[in-house]
Formats: C-alpha cells, sequence, structure tokens
C-alpha cells in the first residue's frame, strides 16, 4: 500500500494577487502617480465620462488611460481623439483585470511623467469587484437606466467603491429612478461613499466629480 | 472564465508545492471555498479537468470544502449567517456589517501518496 500524507498549504489563492497589487500602490505612491481604478456594467458612460474627465483635466496635468477590455480598440481610439496618451489592454476573455495585468499596462503606458492614470476596467459589477488591481482610489458609475437598486443586487461593486457616479442624470425623468432610494441603498453596504450624480453628455455635475480628483491627485504628490 | 483562470492558478501553485516536497503522486487538492466567494465550487468543478489536462493531475480528485458566510453586525454586536434576509442583521434588520467569513477561496492541502506502486520515480 502507498503511504498518504496531507501537505498543509493554507494559502488564499487571491492572496498573490492582493500582495501584488500593495506592492504597486506603494510604488505609483512613491512616484506620486494616481491611479484610479474605474468600473462599471458596460454601457453605462465610462468612456464617455473618461473623454470629459480627460477634458476638465488635461491643462492642469498630465494622463493616461488604460483601456480594458475583452477584445477591440474602440474606446482607446475615442481616448486617442483627446490627446491623451492610451494603451489598450485585452484580457484575452477574463472577465476583469487584475495586478499583474495592471502593472504590465503602467509598464506599457509609461509612468514617469504622468499625474493620474486610469485604469477603464472591463464593463462588469461581478469580476472587477472582487480583484485588487493596486488602484490608489475606486470609481464606479451606475447609470439612471439601470435602475436604483443595483447596490442591492451588486453589492461588492458598490462597497469597493471609493466614488459612485450617477451618470445620465439628464435623461432621469424618463426613467423609473429615485436618486434617494439608491444613495440609501448604496449606503447600507457603504457609508463612506462618495456618491455624484452627473450626466457625461450634458457636462452637468462634472465639476465636483474634477474637484474630487483634484484633490485626491495633489494628495498623492 | 473566472473560474478557468483561477483554476490555471491552482494548478500551478499545486504544482509548485508537490515539487518542493518531491511527492510521487497527488490524490487530492482540497480547496476552501466561502459561501460568498465570487467563485462558484460548480464551475471550478467543470474547469478543473481543463486545467489538469496534460498535468501529472489527471487522476487527482477535487475536494471543495465550503466555509459559512458570517457576519457581525456594527451596531448590534450580533453575529448572524448572511445568506438569511438579504444578510440583513435579525435585529437592527441594517445591511451594516463586518464580514467574518465567507469570501475565503484557498488552497487548503494536498493528499499525497507516496511509494509509487512500481517503485517509479517522483514525476516532478
Amino acid at each position: 500500500m502507498d503511504q498518504v500524507r496531507i501537505i498543509e498549504i493554507k494559502e488564499g489563492v487571491f492572496e498573490q494577487n492582493n500582495q501584488k497589487a500593495q506592492e504597486l500602490r506603494d510604488s505609483l505612491k512613491q512616484e506620486k502617480v494616481f491611479l484610479l481604478n474605474l468600473m462599471s456594467a458596460p454601457g453605462s458612460g465610462k468612456t464617455t465620462t473618461l473623454v470629459q474627465t480627460i477634458k476638465g483635466l488635461q491643462d492642469e496635468m498630465k494622463i493616461g488611460i488604460m483601456e480594458a477590455d475583452i477584445d477591440s480598440d474602440v474606446d482607446a481610439r475615442t481616448i486617442q481623439q483627446t490627446g491623451a496618451r492610451v494603451v489598450q489592454l485585452h484580457t484575452g476573455g477574463m472577465c476583469h483585470l487584475d495586478a499583474e495585468m495592471t502593472r504590465q499596462g503602467i509598464d506599457a503606458l509609461g509612468r514617469e511623467d504622468l499625474d493620474l492614470i486610469v485604469l477603464e476596467n472591463v464593463g462588469n459589477l461581478v469580476c472587477p469587484a472582487e480583484f485588487d488591481t493596486g488602484s490608489t482610489k475606486n470609481a464606479m458609475i451606475l447609470s439612471v437606466p439601470e435602475g436604483d437598486d443595483k447596490p442591492l443586487k451588486y453589492p461588492l461593486m458598490f462597497a469597493v467603491a471609493d466614488v459612485v457616479l450617477v451618470n445620465k442624470m439628464d435623461v432621469a425623468e424618463h426613467f423609473d429612478f429615485d436618486l434617494e432610494r439608491f444613495k440609501d441603498n448604496v449606503r447600507l453596504r457603504n457609508p463612506e461613499a462618495i456618491i455624484l450624480p452627473i450626466s457625461a453628455r450634458t457636462g452637468e455635475g462634472m465639476e465636483p466629480w474634477l474637484d474630487w480628483l483634484r484633490q485626491q491627485i495633489e494628495r498623492q504628490q | 472564465m473566472h473560474e478557468l483562470g483561477i483554476m490555471f492558478e491552482v494548478i500551478k501553485r499545486v504544482e509548485a508545492v508537490a515539487k518542493q516536497h518531491q511527492v510521487d503522486r497527488v490524490e487530492k487538492i482540497v480547496l476552501q471555498v466561502g459561501e460568498i466567494a465570487t467563485v462558484i465550487p460548480h464551475f471550478l468543478r467543470e474547469c478543473y479537468p481543463v486545467a489538469v489536462d496534460r498535468t501529472d493531475f489527471v487522476d487527482t480528485e477535487l475536494v471543495i470544502e465550503m466555509i459559512p458566510a458570517n457576519g457581525c453586525c456594527r451596531q448590534c454586536d450580533i453575529v448572524y449567517h448572511l445568506m438569511k434576509d438579504e444578510g440583513r442583521c435579525p435585529n437592527c434588520h441594517q445591511m451594516n456589517f463586518d464580514e467574518l467569513s465567507g469570501r475565503e477561496f484557498s488552497i487548503k492541502e494536498i493528499v499525497v501518496a507516496e511509494g509509487g506502486k512500481n517503485g517509479s520515480s517522483p514525476n516532478y
């Protein structure tokens, strides 16, 4: 008979990612680069919001963008038209980015002269929330047509977000969306979240969002 | 999608441990998965044969142990099971809790057999 023995491993499968994420966060802090991880469902207006954000800040600072998608480069082309430096990352079928992929993206982008890097994560309210990318802060966008009940359905996404942007406020009257109910739903899981209603299309509400970013970037300096 | 990439990572780690301990054969890989971890045991099992294809673990059994999701209410200081009533505290009905468990996803251990039947040397 074969002898059987047990080798204890007791290692979190995500621990390696968390460790890499922390290393990346620390090195960015030292280099005075602020990394924002921007997450949302597909179609909520991440790219439009990003274009408006770049327009609002590009005279004050140097900005780099990482576009993460399963495939295609349509978003990267849209961003490129703003004049910001951009790299397209393909996840090859994966539904999220992890810290190692984020680091590789930053290396491809080149970080030395940048003040702000935004990672536009894969459009998905589930998996990106589960993987620490090494970002300095997390922001997520919830657009009005998605409904005010989403914090109840995707609690982790709302729990990891430092800022929640409520986009497409310009069409709110056409939808059964209650902003106060939405805020209550977010605060059930994340009492500290900053909730900012915006319309990336009309530019409404963008200034408080840009101010929050300016403050954060200043803190990183 | 998510589970397959993760299973490859698990197998890589197990391979490294097996090599380090110079084991003959791995009989079982034991994982622990929390009830609210976003890896789903069913999908882990589905992805497993793909992840072990062309490795030394083709005949290795995958064992998944579940860990209950518990939270502690920040207001009432009560520990409760998060899978009931949408994670609301049974006392104040709020969802303002610290997670105590349930998001784990770890490689607990491997069960190895030593002294192969043909006295074969380690494959690793």
